[in-house]
C-alpha cells in the first residue's frame, strides 16, 4: 500500500516556542490511524502543520506524492484533504446551508443532498444559524463540511470532545463508514477506547514527539501502557 | 420648522455618505484586519476620477467608471502594500502604512488637479428642486439617497446570496477554517478590499455632485466614518449603516439649533453609546443576525 500522507521530522513553532520536535507520521491508503496523547502533547499542532495552517519550519510533508510542506492551506485542501478542526469551528454567523456552501468541492460523490441523507438533522435545520445548533449537530456539520471537499484523506481533531456517550458512538459510526468508502483517516482522540477500537495503527505523542507507534489492537490490550501514554482520561474509558 | 427639516435632510444625506463609507471600511477592518486611514483618500480619488472622466464619458459613465477604477487601484494597493500587513497583527503597522497612503493620495491629487476646489457638473434635470416649498430637496439629492440605498442593498444581497459573499462572511469570523476548506483566502481578501475601496470611490463620485471637490474632502469624512462604525458596533454591517445615518442626522439637526456643537455632537454620541453599550448598537451580534 502506498502512503497518502508522509510527514518526516516536523519541527513546528508558535512564534519562538518550539512545539514539535521531529514528528514523523505516515498514513497508508485506506488506513485509519489514531493519534493519542495527553493535553498539550502537540496533536493539534501536528494536524495544523499537515494542513498548512502552521507550516513546519523544518522537515517535510508529502501528500499524495506532492511536497506540500510550504503550500498554502487552500491548495492542500484542494488535493483532497478534509479537515475537521478542534472545537468544530463551524461558522456561527452563517446558516447550516451557508456553512455547507463555504467548502470548495472537488468533483465526487458528496453533494449537499447526500449530506442531508446521511445527517437528516442538518437537513431539517438547514436554515438555522450555526450558533443555534447543539454540540452534536455542530460536530456533524463540521464533518459534513469537510466531506463536501470530497476528501481522499480526512483529518479529524477530537471529534468526540464534549459529546454525550450516545453521540460519541454516532460520531464513530460515521467515521467508520467514511473509512469503508475508502477515505484514509487520521484521527486525533483523547478517548483511547474509541480511538483504538476503530484504528488500524496508532501513534502516541508526548511533549511534541512521537513516543510510540504500532498496531492499535496490540496497544488496546495493554491497559497499563495505554494509561501511561494517554493520561488520565483514558483510565475511565479503558477500565 | 423649515430650518429643522432643511438641516435634518442635509444630515440624512451626510449620514448616507457616512454609512456608505462605513460599510466599505467595516468590510476591510473585519476581513483584511487593516484599519484603513486612507479610506477617505480613496473617496477623493473616486471623486476626482469622475471629474476627470465626465467630459469624455458623461455623468453616467463617470458614475460607473469612477468606482470601478478606484476599486482597481484598491486591488493594486492590496496586492503590493496591504498584503504585507497580514503577517503583522500589530495595528501600528497598518496605521503607519494607511496613514502614509492617505498623505500620498492627498498630495498626488493636489499635484494633479491643484489645491483649490473644482466644480463637478451634474445633469441639469437632476439639479432642480423637486418642490418649491422644500427647495432643498433637489432631484440630485433624492438621486444620491436612492443610489446609496441601492449600493448598500446590492452589497447585502451579494454577501447573503452569492457563494463568494458567504465566504467573505465566514472569513470575517474564522479565516483559517475558510482556508482549510479550500478557499483561496488571498483572493478573498483582495476582492473584499477592492469592494470596500470601490464603495468609497462611489461615495466620492456622488459627493462630487453635492460638495465642492477638494483634495482634503476625505479628511472630514474619515473621522465621522470611524465614529459611525464604533457607534454601530465593529463587525456589524447593519450597525455601520445605522451608525452612519444616526450621526449624520444628529449633526444636521444640531446645526439647526446649536450650530457650534454640530461637529462635536457625533463624538458625544459615540461617548454615550460606548458608556451605555460598549460594543456599539449592534455590536454583539455578528453579521446579519
Ligand atoms: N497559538 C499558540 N501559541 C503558543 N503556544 C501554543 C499555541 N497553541 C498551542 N500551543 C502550545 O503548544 C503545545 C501543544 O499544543 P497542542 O494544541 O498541539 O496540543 P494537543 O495535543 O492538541 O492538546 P489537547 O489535547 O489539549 O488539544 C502546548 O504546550 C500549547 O500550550
Ligand atoms: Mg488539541
Amino acid at each position: 500500500m502506498s502512503a497518502v500522507l508522509r510527514a518526516q521530522d516536523l519541527h513546528t513553532y508558535y512564534g519562538k516556542s518550539h512545539i514539535l520536535h521531529g514528528v514523523s507520521i505516515e498514513v497508508a491508503e485506506g488506513e485509519l490511524v489514531t493519534l493519542l496523547g495527553r493535553n498539550g502533547a502537540g496533536k493539534t499542532t501536528t494536524l495544523r502543520s499537515l494542513v498548512g495552517l502552521t507550516p513546519a519550519r523544518q522537515g517535510r510533508v508529502e501528500l499524495f506524492g506532492h511536497d506540500t510542506t510550504h503550500w498554502p492551506a487552500h491548495k492542500i485542501s484542494r488535493l483532497g484533504v478534509g479537515y475537521v478542526p478542534e472545537g468544530r469551528k463551524i461558522f456561527s454567523n452563517l446558516t447550516v446551508l451557508e456553512n455547507l456552501s463555504v467548502p470548495v468541492s472537488r468533483p465526487g460523490r458528496w453533494t449537499i443532498e447526500r449530506i442531508f441523507e446521511l445527517f437528516p438533522n442538518l437537513g431539517e435545520r438547514r436554515s438555522s444559524w450555526g450558533r443555534q445548533l447543539s454540540g452534536g449537530e455542530q460536530e456533524m456539520l463540521a464533518i459534513a463540511r469537510a466531506l463536501l471537499i470530497n476528501p481522499k484523506l480526512l483529518l479529524l481533531d477530537e471529534p468526540s470532545q464534549g459529546l454525550a456517550p450516545l453521540l460519541v458512538r454516532e460520531v464513530f459510526r460515521t467515521i467508520s463508514s467514511m473509512r469503508k468508502e475508502g477515505i484514509s483517516i487520521l484521527l486525533v482522540e483523547q478517548n483511547a477506547r474509541f480511538g483504538l477500537d476503530v484504528a488500524d495503527r496508532v501513534y502516541v505523542m508526548n511533549d511534541g514527539e512521537v513516543v510510540h507507534s504500532g498496531c492499535a489492537r496490540e496497544l488496546a490490550q495493554d491497559e497499563e501502557q495505554v494509561r501511561a501514554f494517554a493520561g488520565a482520561e483514558s483510565r475511565a474509558a479503558v477500565g | 420648522m423649515e430650518l429643522v427639516l432643511f438641516d435634518g435632510f442635509n444630515g440624512l444625506i451626510q449620514g448616507a455618505f457616512y454609512a456608505l463609507m462605513a460599510l466599505g471600511l467595516s468590510l476591510i477592518i473585519s476581513l483584511n484586519s487593516v484599519i484603513n486611514f486612507a479610506h477617505g483618500g480613496f473617496m477623493v480619488v473616486g471623486a476626482y476620477l469622475a471629474f476627470a472622466l465626465a467630459p469624455y464619458l458623461g455623468f453616467w459613465g463617470a458614475l460607473i467608471a469612477g468606482p470601478v477604477l478606484t476599486g482597481i487601484l484598491g486591488i493594486l494597493v492590496e496586492r503590493f502594500l496591504v498584503r504585507y500587513l497580514y503577517a503583522r497583527p500589530d495595528p501600528v503597522y497598518s496605521l503607519l502604512l494607511t496613514f502614509g497612503l492617505a498623505l500620498i493620495i492627498e498630495d498626488s491629487v493636489r499635484s494633479v488637479w491643484g489645491a483649490g476646489g473644482v466644480p463637478f457638473a451634474i445633469p441639469s434635470w437632476l439639479d432642480s428642486p423637486v418642490s418649491e416649498t422644500y427647495f432643498f430637496i433637489t432631484g440630485y439629492r433624492v438621486f444620491v439617497m436612492s443610489a446609496i440605498t441601492l449600493a448598500a442593498g446590492a452589497l447585502f444581497a451579494f454577501l447573503r446570496l452569492s457563494r463568494f459573499g458567504v465566504r467573505i462572511r465566514a472569513g470575517i469570523l474564522d479565516l483559517e477554517t475558510v482556508a482549510a476548506l479550500g478557499v483561496n483566502v488571498y483572493l478573498l481578501r483582495a476582492v473584499n478590499f477592492a469592494i470596500g475601496i470601490a464603495l468609497a470611490g462611489f461615495a466620492g463620485v456622488l459627493a462630487a455632485g453635492v460638495l465642492q471637490l477638494s483634495p482634503t474632502m476625505g479628511n472630514d469624512v474619515i473621522m465621522a466614518t470611524f465614529v459611525a462604525i464604533v457607534v454601530g458596533g465593529i463587525g456589524s454591517l447593519f450597525g455601520s449603516v445605522l451608525g452612519g445615518l444616526l450621526i449624520g442626522l444628529a449633526a444636521g439637526v444640531t446645526s439647526a439649533y446649536y450650530p457650534v456643537a454640530s461637529d462635536v455632537v457625533i463624538y458625544v454620541i459615540m461617548a454615550i453609546v460606548l458608556i451605555v453599550r460598549p460594543r456599539g448598537l449592534l455590536g454583539q451580534e455578528g453579521l446579519f443576525e
